[in-house]
Protein backbone atom coordinates (compact mmCIF):
# COMPACT_ATOMS: atom_id res chain seq x y z
CA UNK A 1 0.00 0.00 0.00
CA UNK A 2 2.75 2.76 0.77
CA UNK A 3 5.63 3.23 -0.96
CA UNK A 4 8.56 3.92 0.99
CA UNK A 5 12.06 4.39 -0.29
CA UNK A 6 13.89 1.53 -0.02
CA UNK A 7 16.87 3.69 2.00
CA UNK A 8 13.91 3.28 5.14
CA UNK A 9 13.99 -0.21 4.77
CA UNK A 10 15.51 -1.75 8.08
CA UNK A 11 17.48 -4.16 5.66
CA UNK A 12 18.91 -1.94 3.48
CA UNK A 13 20.21 0.47 6.31
CA UNK A 14 22.22 -2.91 7.68
CA UNK A 15 23.74 -3.49 4.46
CA UNK A 16 24.48 0.25 4.04
CA UNK A 17 25.79 0.15 7.90
CA UNK A 18 28.37 -2.73 7.31
CA UNK A 19 29.35 -0.25 4.50
CA UNK A 20 30.36 2.26 6.69
CA UNK A 21 31.70 -0.19 9.03
CA UNK A 22 34.20 -1.74 6.44
CA UNK A 23 34.83 1.94 5.51
CA UNK A 24 35.76 3.04 8.92
CA UNK A 25 37.61 0.07 9.03
CA UNK A 26 39.36 0.87 5.77
CA UNK A 27 40.32 4.08 5.64
CA UNK A 28 40.42 5.87 1.72
CA UNK A 29 38.61 2.42 0.48
CA UNK A 30 35.97 3.48 -1.79
CA UNK A 31 33.05 1.35 -1.03
CA UNK A 32 30.17 1.82 -3.65
CA UNK A 33 26.65 2.27 -2.10
CA UNK A 34 24.20 -0.49 -2.68
CA UNK A 35 20.82 1.53 -1.93
CA UNK A 36 20.69 4.81 -3.61
CA UNK A 37 17.89 6.96 -3.09
CA UNK A 38 14.89 7.01 -5.45
CA UNK A 39 15.02 10.70 -4.88
CA UNK A 40 17.21 12.88 -3.30
CA UNK A 41 20.84 12.92 -2.50
CA UNK A 42 22.65 9.83 -2.24
CA UNK A 43 23.86 11.38 1.18
CA UNK A 44 20.40 10.95 2.57
CA UNK A 45 21.26 6.68 2.25
CA UNK A 46 23.75 6.97 4.80
CA UNK A 47 22.00 9.61 6.90
CA UNK A 48 19.03 7.17 7.21
CA UNK A 49 21.81 4.78 8.16
CA UNK A 50 23.09 6.67 11.01
CA UNK A 51 20.57 8.93 12.31
CA UNK A 52 17.35 8.84 14.33
CA UNK A 53 15.50 10.92 16.69
CA UNK A 54 18.64 10.87 19.96
CA UNK A 55 21.14 12.69 17.75
CA UNK A 56 21.14 15.89 16.20
CA UNK A 57 22.03 17.09 12.44
CA UNK A 58 23.53 20.14 10.89
CA UNK A 59 23.07 21.14 7.22
CA UNK A 60 24.57 24.46 6.66
CA UNK A 61 24.45 24.35 2.86
CA UNK A 62 21.07 23.46 2.73
CA UNK A 63 21.63 19.58 0.79
CA UNK A 64 18.68 18.53 2.62
CA UNK A 65 14.84 19.29 1.99
CA UNK A 66 12.09 19.39 4.12
CA UNK A 67 10.18 15.95 3.64
CA UNK A 68 14.19 14.68 3.79
CA UNK A 69 14.20 16.27 7.70
CA UNK A 70 10.90 14.92 8.42
CA UNK A 71 11.58 11.13 7.14
CA UNK A 72 14.85 11.79 9.02
CA UNK A 73 12.89 12.24 12.41
CA UNK A 74 16.51 13.89 13.29
CA UNK A 75 16.94 17.18 16.21
CA UNK A 76 18.10 20.13 14.19
CA UNK A 77 21.28 21.70 15.51
CA UNK A 78 24.14 24.24 14.94
CA UNK A 79 27.19 22.81 13.68
CA UNK A 80 29.06 23.89 16.52
CA UNK A 81 26.77 21.01 18.85
CA UNK A 82 25.24 18.52 16.26
CA UNK A 83 26.42 15.27 16.61
CA UNK A 84 26.40 14.79 12.90
CA UNK A 85 26.79 17.69 10.24
CA UNK A 86 26.68 17.52 6.65
CA UNK A 87 28.38 20.19 4.14
CA UNK A 88 28.85 20.51 0.18
CA UNK A 89 32.69 19.89 0.25
CA UNK A 90 33.63 22.48 -2.33
CA UNK A 91 32.29 25.39 0.45
CA UNK A 92 35.17 25.96 3.01
CA UNK A 93 34.47 25.38 6.61
CA UNK A 94 32.96 28.15 8.66
CA UNK A 95 32.54 26.46 11.82
CA UNK A 96 34.32 24.38 14.72
CA UNK A 97 32.94 21.03 15.54
CA UNK A 98 32.47 19.06 18.65
CA UNK A 99 35.69 17.21 19.61
CA UNK A 100 34.03 15.51 22.13
CA UNK A 101 35.85 15.47 25.79
CA UNK A 102 38.65 13.05 27.03
CA UNK A 103 36.20 10.67 29.29
CA UNK A 104 33.59 10.78 26.31
CA UNK A 105 36.06 11.10 22.94
CA UNK A 106 32.73 9.79 21.05
CA UNK A 107 30.86 12.94 21.63
CA UNK A 108 32.47 14.30 18.84
CA UNK A 109 30.77 15.21 14.95
CA UNK A 110 30.55 12.67 12.23
CA UNK A 111 31.30 15.15 9.35
CA UNK A 112 29.43 14.26 5.95
CA UNK A 113 31.20 15.68 3.08
CA UNK A 114 29.31 15.76 -0.36
CA UNK A 115 32.50 16.00 -2.91
CA UNK A 116 32.12 15.55 -6.70
CA UNK A 117 33.72 12.40 -7.41
CA UNK A 118 36.05 9.98 -5.18
CA UNK A 119 38.58 7.11 -6.83
CA UNK A 120 38.28 8.62 -10.01
CA UNK A 121 41.10 10.25 -11.72
CA UNK A 122 39.67 13.43 -13.38
CA UNK A 123 43.22 15.06 -13.65
CA UNK A 124 43.40 18.80 -12.89
CA UNK A 125 40.48 18.78 -10.55
CA UNK A 126 41.62 16.18 -8.28
CA UNK A 127 43.26 16.71 -4.73
CA UNK A 128 45.32 13.37 -3.95
CA UNK A 129 45.48 12.39 -0.45
CA UNK A 130 48.20 10.39 0.89
CA UNK A 131 46.94 7.89 3.97
CA UNK A 132 48.24 6.22 6.39
CA UNK A 133 47.00 5.12 9.99
CA UNK A 134 45.30 2.44 11.96
CA UNK A 135 43.83 0.32 8.33
CA UNK A 136 45.82 0.95 6.20
CA UNK A 137 49.01 -1.54 5.42
CA UNK A 138 51.92 1.21 4.62
CA UNK A 139 50.17 3.76 2.83
CA UNK A 140 47.47 4.18 0.55
CA UNK A 141 45.57 7.42 -2.11
CA UNK A 142 42.34 8.55 -2.85
CA UNK A 143 41.55 10.87 -5.24
CA UNK A 144 38.98 13.14 -4.64
CA UNK A 145 37.47 16.34 -6.46
CA UNK A 146 35.16 18.75 -5.57
CA UNK A 147 36.87 19.29 -1.99
CA UNK A 148 38.17 22.78 -0.67
CA UNK A 149 41.64 22.15 0.93
CA UNK A 150 40.47 23.83 3.95
CA UNK A 151 38.79 21.07 5.11
CA UNK A 152 41.96 19.19 5.49
CA UNK A 153 43.70 22.19 7.01
CA UNK A 154 40.63 22.67 9.91
CA UNK A 155 40.99 18.41 9.89
CA UNK A 156 44.64 18.54 10.82
CA UNK A 157 43.52 20.82 13.74
CA UNK A 158 40.54 19.00 15.30
CA UNK A 159 42.27 15.86 15.13
CA UNK A 160 45.72 16.46 16.50
CA UNK A 161 44.85 15.70 20.04
CA UNK A 162 43.76 12.52 19.61
CA UNK A 163 41.40 10.78 21.14
CA UNK A 164 39.69 14.18 20.49
CA UNK A 165 38.65 14.69 17.00
CA UNK A 166 36.14 14.18 13.89
CA UNK A 167 35.75 11.76 11.85
CA UNK A 168 34.88 12.56 8.11
CA UNK A 169 32.90 10.61 5.52
CA UNK A 170 33.51 11.29 2.25
CA UNK A 171 30.83 10.80 -0.28
CA UNK A 172 29.97 11.10 -4.41
CA UNK A 173 27.07 9.98 -6.42
CA UNK A 174 27.80 6.32 -6.43
CA UNK A 175 30.41 5.99 -3.39
CA UNK A 176 31.96 6.68 -0.08
CA UNK A 177 35.33 6.56 1.52
CA UNK A 178 35.62 7.45 5.03
CA UNK A 179 38.77 9.70 6.76
CA UNK A 180 38.44 8.16 10.70
CA UNK A 181 40.38 10.65 12.87
CA UNK A 182 43.23 7.97 13.63
CA UNK A 183 44.18 8.36 9.67
CA UNK A 184 47.02 11.02 8.47
CA UNK A 185 45.92 12.75 5.69
CA UNK A 186 48.80 14.19 3.26
CA UNK A 187 48.58 16.15 0.63
CA UNK A 188 50.60 15.08 -2.58
CA UNK B 1 -19.98 16.76 9.61
CA UNK B 2 -18.27 15.10 12.87
CA UNK B 3 -15.01 17.54 13.97
CA UNK B 4 -11.89 16.27 12.42
CA UNK B 5 -10.50 15.85 15.86
CA UNK B 6 -12.75 12.87 16.78
CA UNK B 7 -12.01 11.30 13.25
CA UNK B 8 -9.46 8.63 14.27
CA UNK B 9 -11.38 7.96 17.64
CA UNK B 10 -14.87 6.62 15.47
CA UNK B 11 -12.58 4.98 12.97
CA UNK B 12 -10.77 3.18 15.16
CA UNK B 13 -14.16 1.54 16.68
CA UNK B 14 -14.35 -0.48 13.78
CA UNK B 15 -12.12 -3.91 13.52
CA UNK B 16 -8.85 -3.38 11.92
CA UNK B 17 -9.65 -6.16 9.06
CA UNK B 18 -13.02 -3.97 8.02
CA UNK B 19 -10.42 -0.57 8.12
CA UNK B 20 -8.02 -2.56 5.90
CA UNK B 21 -10.28 -3.75 3.48
CA UNK B 22 -11.56 -0.53 2.34
CA UNK B 23 -8.52 1.56 2.77
CA UNK B 24 -7.62 -1.35 0.06
CA UNK B 25 -10.13 -0.90 -2.33
CA UNK B 26 -9.86 2.56 -2.15
CA UNK B 27 -6.11 3.14 -2.89
CA UNK B 28 -5.61 0.49 -5.75
CA UNK B 29 -4.73 3.25 -8.05
CA UNK B 30 -3.21 5.71 -5.82
CA UNK B 31 0.07 6.71 -4.83
CA UNK B 32 1.05 7.02 -1.43
CA UNK B 33 3.89 7.92 0.50
CA UNK B 34 5.24 8.42 3.34
CA UNK B 35 5.46 11.94 4.88
CA UNK B 36 7.95 10.23 8.40
CA UNK B 37 8.44 6.67 8.56
CA UNK B 38 5.36 4.92 10.29
CA UNK B 39 6.05 3.93 13.70
CA UNK B 40 4.95 1.52 16.25
CA UNK B 41 6.58 0.89 19.90
CA UNK B 42 5.72 2.22 23.41
CA UNK B 43 4.49 4.70 24.85
CA UNK B 44 5.30 6.19 28.49
CA UNK B 45 2.71 7.77 30.34
CA UNK B 46 4.81 10.48 32.90
CA UNK B 47 2.69 11.70 35.71
CA UNK B 48 3.87 13.60 39.30
CA UNK B 49 2.83 11.82 42.38
CA UNK B 50 0.56 13.54 44.45
CA UNK B 51 3.40 14.13 47.69
CA UNK B 52 6.74 14.88 46.21
CA UNK B 53 5.69 16.23 43.03
CA UNK B 54 8.44 13.87 41.57
CA UNK B 55 8.20 12.19 38.19
CA UNK B 56 7.47 8.82 37.98
CA UNK B 57 6.10 6.47 34.84
CA UNK B 58 2.08 4.98 35.14
CA UNK B 59 2.83 2.26 32.81
CA UNK B 60 3.47 2.32 28.75
CA UNK B 61 0.82 1.65 25.97
CA UNK B 62 1.52 0.30 22.37
CA UNK B 63 1.28 3.34 20.07
CA UNK B 64 1.39 3.86 16.02
CA UNK B 65 1.65 6.60 13.95
CA UNK B 66 1.59 7.25 10.44
CA UNK B 67 1.84 10.15 8.19
CA UNK B 68 1.01 10.06 4.52
CA UNK B 69 0.83 12.04 1.43
CA UNK B 70 -1.79 10.12 -1.41
CA UNK B 71 -2.11 11.76 -5.14
CA UNK B 72 -4.71 10.17 -6.62
CA UNK B 73 -4.97 8.99 -10.84
CA UNK B 74 -6.78 11.92 -10.92
CA UNK B 75 -4.20 14.26 -9.69
CA UNK B 76 -5.47 15.14 -6.21
CA UNK B 77 -3.25 15.29 -3.34
CA UNK B 78 -4.36 15.32 0.07
CA UNK B 79 -2.40 14.51 3.14
CA UNK B 80 -3.28 13.11 6.72
CA UNK B 81 -2.03 11.46 9.82
CA UNK B 82 -2.74 9.26 12.48
CA UNK B 83 -1.71 8.27 15.92
CA UNK B 84 -3.17 5.15 17.57
CA UNK B 85 -2.95 3.43 20.39
CA UNK B 86 -2.20 0.25 18.69
CA UNK B 87 0.65 -2.45 17.79
CA UNK B 88 -0.25 -2.79 14.36
CA UNK B 89 1.43 0.32 11.54
CA UNK B 90 -0.99 -1.06 9.16
CA UNK B 91 -3.83 0.26 11.12
CA UNK B 92 -1.79 3.18 11.65
CA UNK B 93 -1.95 3.73 7.88
CA UNK B 94 -4.94 3.00 6.90
CA UNK B 95 -6.81 5.21 9.31
CA UNK B 96 -4.21 8.07 8.34
CA UNK B 97 -5.79 7.11 4.50
CA UNK B 98 -8.92 7.59 5.82
CA UNK B 99 -8.19 10.96 7.38
CA UNK B 100 -6.99 11.96 4.02
CA UNK B 101 -9.68 10.89 1.82
CA UNK B 102 -12.05 12.74 4.55
CA UNK B 103 -9.99 16.02 4.69
CA UNK B 104 -10.03 16.56 1.13
CA UNK B 105 -13.05 14.88 0.13
CA UNK B 106 -11.24 11.95 -2.17
CA UNK B 107 -13.11 9.87 -4.44
CA UNK B 108 -14.78 7.47 -1.59
CA UNK B 109 -14.97 9.48 0.79
CA UNK B 110 -18.41 9.07 1.01
CA UNK B 111 -17.97 5.37 2.33
CA UNK B 112 -14.76 6.51 4.94
CA UNK B 113 -17.72 8.85 6.29
CA UNK B 114 -20.13 6.26 6.96
CA UNK B 115 -17.60 4.01 8.36
CA UNK B 116 -17.33 7.08 10.41
CA UNK B 117 -20.80 7.64 11.19
CA UNK B 118 -21.23 3.83 12.75
CA UNK B 119 -17.73 4.27 14.51
CA UNK B 120 -18.99 7.24 16.53
CA UNK B 121 -22.23 5.43 17.18
CA UNK B 122 -20.32 2.77 18.50
CA UNK B 123 -17.72 4.91 20.71
CA UNK B 124 -21.31 6.49 22.29
CA UNK B 125 -22.45 3.42 23.14
CA UNK B 126 -19.47 1.99 24.54
CA UNK B 127 -19.06 5.41 26.47
CA UNK B 128 -22.47 4.63 27.61
CA UNK B 129 -21.70 1.42 28.75
CA UNK B 130 -19.01 2.33 30.74
CA UNK B 131 -20.74 5.51 32.29
CA UNK B 132 -23.25 2.93 33.16
CA UNK B 133 -20.65 0.58 34.63
CA UNK B 134 -18.80 3.57 36.63
CA UNK B 135 -22.76 4.71 38.42
CA UNK B 136 -23.08 1.46 39.58
CA UNK B 137 -20.01 1.23 41.39
CA UNK B 138 -20.71 4.26 42.95
CA UNK B 139 -20.93 4.29 46.87
CA UNK B 140 -23.01 6.83 48.79
CA UNK B 141 -20.52 7.71 52.21
CA UNK B 142 -23.41 10.16 53.16
CA UNK B 143 -25.15 6.88 54.49
CA UNK B 144 -21.92 5.72 56.46
CA UNK B 145 -22.97 9.13 58.79
CA UNK B 146 -25.77 6.75 60.10
CA UNK B 147 -24.17 3.51 60.71
CA UNK B 148 -21.81 5.19 63.04
CA UNK B 149 -24.12 6.88 64.99
CA UNK B 150 -25.61 3.31 65.46
CA UNK B 151 -22.52 1.44 66.18
CA UNK B 152 -22.13 4.09 68.77
CA UNK B 153 -25.38 3.52 70.15
CA UNK B 154 -24.98 -0.26 70.24
CA UNK B 155 -22.04 0.29 72.29
CA UNK B 156 -23.99 2.97 74.96
CA UNK B 157 -26.35 -0.13 75.11
CA UNK B 158 -23.97 -2.60 75.90
CA UNK B 159 -22.16 -0.59 78.18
Amino acid sequence: MLQIDPIWMADNQQANFRLLLDAMARPGKCQPLEIKPENGPAALAILATLLDAEVSLADPDHLLDKDDWLMLQVKSSPAEQADYVICDGSHAPDFSPKLGTLPSPDESATIILVVNTIGEDLADENIHLELTGPGIADSTSLLVSGLNKQWLDKREDWTCAFPLGVDFILLDKKQMAALPRTTKVELI
Amino acid sequence: MINRTEWIRALSAHPAEKLLSMTTALSSDWTIRPKSIPQCGLGMLKLNDSAFEEPFYLGEFPLASAWVEIKTADGLVAEGAAQVMNDQIDVAEALALCDAVLSAQLPGWEKVTKLLDEGMQITKSTQLERKQMLASTQVNFSLLDDVSGNDAGDDDAAN
